[in-house]
């Protein structure tokens, strides 16, 4: 406690809940959390803990002080109690404003901060973390060391989606196949095709509210906090339509202009040919067109590969998140071609698709193995399926994650979050 | 709460403990990419060898022993070349670079034994040779759970071998990490009460900045000097009007304290 107050004066003191210690358990300290607020849910409560530090009460005494902060503290809470200029006897002072005059650094004509400074979501990070620039090998390793610990959290956010699928995909293959009626009618076809279009639109929904989940988990886990599947989806709630709406955009724009040249370098072609240009003026102008294709799809792909994060730990949807995904991957942070920000996003997404390729590879092999040495049948298909959906599950997490951290990174080395926090403990 | 690092502690008789950082999946594979590409440089240099020799060698004629050289020998030759490359090239550059190939050298890995001391030709030979076991198919599917489930981060060829990777130490001074002179008159009388109270964390994040500085975006790098300076001034919580820059003005509080401290 920072200040001794002597019982029985009506100095007051409030109390902050400002983190929890490492390895607490978020369940446990709400439970403790409804025993002292009994009219709150634990819903409430837990949505309150997302927002630390959180005030738990502005006029206490110094002996209720001590008992809350016993008992928390006991469930896993970092409490932080500061004596209260007691507003009952007195309004609160205005802290005198030091005078502060620094001659060249007052904010330059053109020059303002960029844009979202003050509007960035603040990450909360728990004080026993150490978060500092990290090397693609520091990024990879740290990746693969959260995935260990905290294999099945994410395995399971994750594999929700393929669960979804494989049971629908399942129910549908059983069904069309004969399995529960043998007179499948057009109209029943039909009812199958827009069945089909909705449970792909399901997947769709939850493949994105997993993606805004993972992405939750890895970015409270990586800053020291505990968190849990429930909790995961549940903090995606409120954000899922506009991350949905920004990963649609941000597909038709990646995928889309590329594809327009595409088509237009195969309209072209043929126009071409009859005009009488054929041969090697049409073969470099095909050349062209695929290299020209190809490097607006990776700039692209690169320059907005951070929006998912974006939306989800900031905040900000749209066009808006693709701009500031812009924004953080451009420019370099370090001198040399191999550590520029898009060499290193590049040499993570290499890295997480060979790993991802050999986890396929192990987990396809028994399936097909299966397929090989028994006759096929639901019970070979459902197996097949499991190990299917496993394996996609596993093969996109590790990169996931190393992105995640690779988002933090440039956080780090650009706007200094670690510095600031510090910043405000000096 | 995760771990920033997994280690290797070794125990010595005397009871002296080195601790090693050990080197994960994905540092591994990025040395394993950077391997994989010198490999292919290789292998395509053998190829290229041995299309030449298939198309020029019978128009030289050649006496002795190279005349009698048919395609099919030369097809095998070059097939020799290759699993030379492929299995020489780890085990070879392991063995004569104390645990390291070009890839692990670019990554900052080496591979020691468990009790620390460097790696000779049978634990290179044996840790390679096994390799075929963890790669199955090109892709480590069974090096990549066996990893994951070993406490130190080995493989079946690293338990075979009693060896582990681990991340070198960096010995090299930061290369940004410049002495500022301390002024011969002070912006602030109250700076040298400040410095003498000053901590190592809150110097070392003083100095982080300063290092750091030149990565940042320049409107939060205005933010950050300002913020760190604001801290300061509350710490000396007099006058604080000022005529230089929050840089500066960070600048000259490390001088001072670096000064102070070689003093010391």
């Amino acid at each position: 406690m920072e200040n001794d107050t002597p019982l029985g004066t009506e100095k007051k003191f409030i109390v902050r809940l400002v983190g929890l210690k490492p390895g607490a358990s978020r369940e446990t300290l709400v439970q403790a959390l409804q025993r002292l607020f009994k009219g709150k849910t634990a819903e409430e409560i837990g949505k309150a803990l997302e927002r630390l530090p959180l005030v738990l009460s502005r006029s206490v005494t110094e002996d209720k002080a001590r008992q809350i902060k016993l008992f928390l503290e006991a469930q896993g809470a970092i409490l932080k109690i500061t004596y209260s200029a007691s507003a009952i006897i007195a309004p609160p002072k205005e802290r005198p404003r030091p005078e502060i005059a620094p001659a060249k650094q007052m904010p330059q004509a053109g020059e303002s901060a960029p844009a979202g400074v003050e509007r960035r979501a603040k990450p909360r990070v728990h004080t026993g973390i150490q978060v500092k620039p990290m090397g693609v090998g520091e990024i990879l390793d740290r990746s693969f060391r959260l995935l260990r610990h905290y294999f099945w959290l994410f395995f399971i956010i994750i594999f929700i989606p393929q669960a979804v699928f494989f049971v629908v995909n399942l129910g549908l293959q059983f069904f069309v196949s004969g399995g529960i009626r043998q007179d499948v009618s057009g109209s029943m076809l039909a009812g199958f095709g827009i069945s089909g279009v909705l449970a792909f639109i399901l997947f769709l929904v939850v493949q994105f509210w997993a993606q805004g989940a993972l992405i939750h988990a890895v970015s409270e886990t990586y800053l020291g906090h505990s968190t849990s599947i429930k909790a995961s989806y549940g903090a995606m709630r409120n954000r899922l339509g506009r991350l949905i709406g920004t990963m649609i955009l941000w597909s038709i724009l990646v995928f889309g202009i590329p594809a327009l040249f595409a088509i237009g370098a195969a309209v072209a072609v043929p126009s071409l040919a009859m005009m009488g240009l054929g041969g090697l003026f049409t073969g470099i102008i095909v050349v062209v067109v695929v290299i020209l294709a190809i490097w607006i799809f990776t700039t692209l792909f690169l320059n907005w590969i951070l929006a998912d994060k974006v939306v989800v730990l900031e905040e900000i949807g749209w066009m808006k998140a693709l701009r500031r995904s812009k924004e953080l991957m451009k420019g370099r942070t370090e001198p040399g071609f191999w550590k520029s920000i898009k060499t290193k996003a590049s040499l993570i997404i290499l890295v997480g698709i060979i790993i991802g390729i050999g986890i396929h590879f192990l987990f396809q092999l028994p399936g097909v193995l299966l397929g090989i040495v028994f006759p096929a049948g639901i019970l070979i298909t459902t197996i097949q399926g499991i190990l299917n959906s496993a394996s996609a599950s596993l093969a996109t997490v590790y990169a996931a994650i190393a992105m995640i951290l690779f988002y933090y990174d440039i956080r780090v080395r650009k706007e200094g979050f670690d510095l600031k926090m510090m910043a405000e403990k000096l | 709460m995760e771990t920033t690092k997994d280690r290797l502690t070794i125990q010595t008789p005397e009871q002296v403990g080195f601790e090693y950082v050990l080197a994960g999946l994905g540092s591994r594979t990025a040395a394993f990419l950077v391997d994989t590409v010198i490999r292919w440089f290789f292998v395509f240099a053998i190829v290229v060898i041995v299309a030449l020799s298939l198309r020029f060698l019978p128009a030289l004629n050649l006496s002795g022993w190279v005349a009698d050289l048919s395609k099919t020998w030369l097809i095998a030759l070059a097939v020799l070349a290759y699993s030379l490359v492929d299995l020489g090239y780890f085990l070879f550059f392991e063995a004569l670079w104390s645990g390291q190939t070009p890839g692990k050298r670019r990554q900052g890995l080496r591979v020691i034994r468990m009790n620390g001391q460097p790696i000779g030709w049978v634990e290179s030979s044996i840790r390679n040779i096994l390799r075929a076991v963890d790669l199955l198919a090109g892709f480590y599917p069974v090096g990549i759970v066996v990893v994951f489930l070993s406490h130190n981060n080995q493989r079946i060829g690293d338990y075979a071998a009693g060896t582990v990777v681990i991340v070198e130490r960096k010995q090299s001074v930061p290369g940004d990490r410049k002495q500022f002179l301390a002024p011969r008159v002070l912006t602030h009388p109250e700076i040298e009460w400040y410095v003498s109270r000053l901590k190592p964390a809150q110097y070392q994040v003083l100095r982080s900045f300063l290092e750091r500085r030149d990565q940042m975006e320049q409107g939060h790098r205005h933010e950050l000097a300002r913020l760190l300076s604001h801290q300061v001034f509350k710490k000396m919580s007099k006058s604080t009007r000022i005529n230089i820059s929050y840089e500066s003005f960070i600048e000259e509080i490390i001088a001072l304290y670096e000064k102070r401290r070689r003093a010391i």
